[in-house]
């Protein structure tokens, strides 16, 4: 399974190359693919989490804005850093806009994270967020933009919709994925995906007490490429700190 | 002979290429004694007029028009400098400004600009480093010569590179050209000879970019029939040369040195050596640092920073020509002005990697302006560079390529303008126990290279998210561990708690110092959080969130 995921048209015949080109192209991933006579499918990034990168079609599709929306402690953060290490591990720049200033390079480094390959900005307000997402995304060459807006409601954060159009526009330029967190949904159809995560529940361990991590569900609520999911169980487990 | 005079007279005038010596060759002409296996060869590249030079080089608009350059400001001011079209108008030099307005009512007179001399000099320089890795600012030339500006090069085995003497000196000129100054080029065995030489066409009718090559043996014959000014004698020496009759090397060199010694004194012994053609000076070095400045002073006091950013651009598009010259590209960018009033401002501008991207460079510089306008209204400006090598980027065949490095400096730039400085770079991990602590380094888009896979089949990390500063809280406790809680954020019964685990550091210092007791608390209203005891202050805190 190449760590990035593509929705590729099923082989229609034996290629060339036999078993020993297959495992090369396994080993290189997804940069090097077979030529063919296909349209190339849309790349997108994959989690890592099988059951989630499934229902999302290979993962978080670049050149697309998608949302990660849900209530305190569902589990939005952990599902962004398990995105960032794929993508980072794939040697790719990774931009994280947080403008709560809640980035903690501490966790996303147990998360698997390349913190060298993440430019973390941390704006004052929304309008500078909004303003920071639009020079990354002209810069080129940083394939994912996260962005965590979820300090806020969707109506405090009093961002106008005409920047939705323009931020998708500029996403679709760039080829990159743009990722936004927040508490509720915030660019309505300028999303092509949305993921809704629903409250967790905490997993406490026994004797010594500790927290061993929280448990949530991933609901699919929107879906260009296909039909929204029933939704998918996903366990998280705690820091090191706790589990030693 | 009086100075301060275009020395060059009827009857006095140096030898026309038509009249000149064997194994001179003039305008670019190949010389038919090409020099082979000789040490010493130099070539000098000379700008005769450098106020006038310098400042159509800031302004080349002004070309073709009257132009004459005045010492200071105010009416008074002497004239030290005329182009070609005001002389044609009957402008002249050592003359007030008043006088020469009065001569030329088109006439436009700039006010002479030491910071812009000195950057066309270094122009001049660059130009010569282009072609060939020793060279050096000749000694500035006195009365008539006073003007000039040269540089001399060291045009050992330049044959090779460029087939002949006359092309590297006719690359030479065009480099030179091309940042702005018409200069002339001469070679030969000496920098005496080749100053003189190169004066000397300066002082022909022929325009910028004429080149002279003096084959090796022939400087007596080529000096012979020049005119003594050109030698560049001091003013007492030329007045005392002119009362004896000498008007030309040949002259000079007629008569017994001792006897000559004897009634100029020992003072004319240099002069003697040059008419013959004399130099021992070692090669010119290789220049010890890549600093290359631009500066301007302003005739008016600029406010504002749109038209600064005019005078920016100017300056940083020259600075850019003479970097690409000498195959460098911008490195750190030191941006000083000189404000009203006397005081001044010096910042550093730092570029993420080397670029000739002016649009980059400009881009910056504006928003460090920008950042932090200077205090007063600016009356100088003088950018420089360390210059850097360029190398490109070794992209890996298998990963993908990061921003291109200019975007990726512009775009910091530009975000740190909008954020700050401090809030835009990469996360680390810092080495220190305290629970909040992290670093933000430089962001620098790092080298492509085997990364870890996370291992899909994990169970994956729960995150935290950091509350910078930690939020306050109530706790109440029951058997002493918490059982209620109150912030702004979680409320409630305390569903769930596991802890403490104490924390405790930096215990040499009284400011620094820290203890925690951290509890991991899930309360009713759905909040998972880590809760902690400030044990030096008794206070509750919550420092981070679950999700």
């Amino acid at each position: 399974m190449p760590p990035t995921s593509s929705a590729r048209a099923p082989a229609l015949a034996p290629r060339p190359g036999g078993p020993a080109l297959d495992a090369l192209l396994r080993d290189l991933g997804a940069s090097v693919q077979r030529g063919g006579l296909e349209a190339p499918a849309a790349s997108c990034f994959a989690t890592g989490l099988a059951e989630i990168d499934r229902a999302l079609g290979g993962g978080f599709p670049r050149g697309r804005v998608s949302e990660v929306v849900g209530p305190a402690c569902c589990g939005r953060t952990s599902l962004a850093l398990a995105l960032l290490a794929r993508v980072t591990a794939q040697g790719e720049l990774a931009v994280v806009v947080d403008r709560p200033d809640v980035f903690d390079p501490a966790s996303a480094a147990r998360a698997g994270v390349d913190l060298e390959r993440v430019l973390w900005v941390r704006p004052p307000g929304v309008a500078e967020a909004l303003r920071s997402v639009e020079h990354v995304l002209q810069a080129g060459g940083f394939p994912l933009v996260l962005v965590d807006l979820a300090a806020e409601e969707a109506a405090a954060l009093r961002i106008p919709a005409s920047a939705w159009p323009r931020l998708r526009k500029a996403t679709a330029a760039a080829a990159a994925a743009l990722v936004l967190l927040g508490r509720q949904r915030l660019a309505g159809t300028f999303a092509d995906l949305a993921l809704e995560l629903d409250a967790a529940a905490p997993r406490f361990e026994s004797a010594p007490d500790w927290l061993g991590g929280l448990d949530c569900r991933v609901r699919l609520v929107r879906s260009r490429a296909g039909p929204a999911h029933a939704g998918v169980a996903v366990r998280w487990r705690a820091g090191e700190r706790h589990a030693a | 002979m009086e100075r301060g005079k275009a020395p060059p007279q009827a009857g006095l005038a140096p030898a026309r290429s038509e009249a000149q010596p064997s194994g001179v060759t003039a305008s670019g002409a190949r010389s038919e004694a090409q020099p082979s296996g000789v040490t010493g060869r130099i070539a000098c590249l000379l700008v005769p007029a450098l106020p006038l030079a310098a400042e159509l080089r800031a302004r080349p608009e002004l070309a073709g028009h009257p132009l004459a350059i005045a010492a200071g400001p105010g009416p008074r001011a002497e004239i030290v400098a005329v182009s070609p079209e005001a002389a044609r108008a009957g402008v002249r030099t050592l003359t007030s400004v008043v006088h020469a307005r009065a001569t030329c009512a088109a006439l436009v007179v700039r006010v002479l600009s030491p910071a812009q001399d000195e950057a066309a000099r270094g122009a001049l320089l660059d130009a010569a480093l282009s072609a060939s890795p020793r060279a050096e600012h000749a000694p500035p030339g006195n009365g008539a010569h006073a003007g000039e500006a040269a540089v001399f090069v060291d045009a050992r085995g330049v044959a090779s590179l460029f087939r002949s003497e006359a092309g590297f000196a006719g690359a030479l000129a065009e480099r030179a050209q091309r940042l702005g100054l018409p200069a002339r080029v001469a070679v030969a065995a000496s920098r005496s000879v080749a100053r003189v030489a190169a004066r000397q066409l300066a002082y022909e009718d022929g325009g910028a970019g004429d080149v002279r090559v003096i084959a090796a043996g022939h400087e007596a014959a080529f000096l012979a029939p020049l005119s003594l000014d050109l030698l560049c004698p001091a003013d007492a020496q030329a007045e005392a040369l002119s009362r004896l009759g000498l008007r030309r090397v040949a002259d000079l060199l007629r008569l017994p040195e001792r006897a000559l010694v004897t009634r100029l004194g020992p003072g004319i012994r240099p002069l003697l050596a040059l008419a013959r053609g004399e130099d021992r000076a070692p090669p010119p070095p290789v220049p010890p640092d890549l600093r290359l400045e631009e500066a301007t002073d302003l005739e008016a006091p600029l406010e504002r920073l749109e038209p600064l950013g005019f005078v920016l651009r100017g300056l940083l598009d020259r600075l850019a020509e003479r970097l690409a010259c000498r195959g460098l590209a911008f490195g750190d960018l030191e941006l000083a002005l000189r404000l009203e009033g006397g005081g001044r401002d010096a910042r550093r501008v730092g570029l993420a990697t080397p670029t000739l991207d002016l649009r980059v460079v400009l881009r910056l510089a504006l928003l460090a302006l920008e950042a932090a306008p200077p205090r007063a209204a600016v009356s100088a400006v003088s950018v420089a560079s360390v210059g850097r090598a360029v190398r490109g980027d070794q992209l890996d065949f298998f990963r993908p390529a990061g921003p291109a490095p200019a975007v990726l400096a512009r775009t910091l730039a530009e975000l740190a303008a909008l954020v700050g400085p401090a809030r835009v770079g990469a996360p680390a991990v810092a080495d220190d126990h305290h629970p909040g602590a992290y670093r933000v380094e430089p962001f620098r888009a790092p080298k492509p290279g085997a990364t870890a896979q996370p291992d899909s089949e994990e169970v994956p990390a729960l995150a935290v998210r950091a509350l910078r500063p930690p939020l306050p809280a109530r706790v109440r406790l029951l058997g002493g561990r918490p059982a209620w809680l109150a912030s702004a954020l979680a409320n409630g019964r305390v569903e769930r708690a596991a802890g403490p685990w104490r924390t405790s550091g930096r215990w040499w210092s009284l400011e620094e110092r820290f203890a925690f007791d951290h509890y991991d608390v899930a309360t009713g209203d759905g909040w998972v959080v880590r809760l902690r005891l400030d044990l030096l202050h008794r206070r509750w805190e919550i420092d981070g969130v679950y999700d």
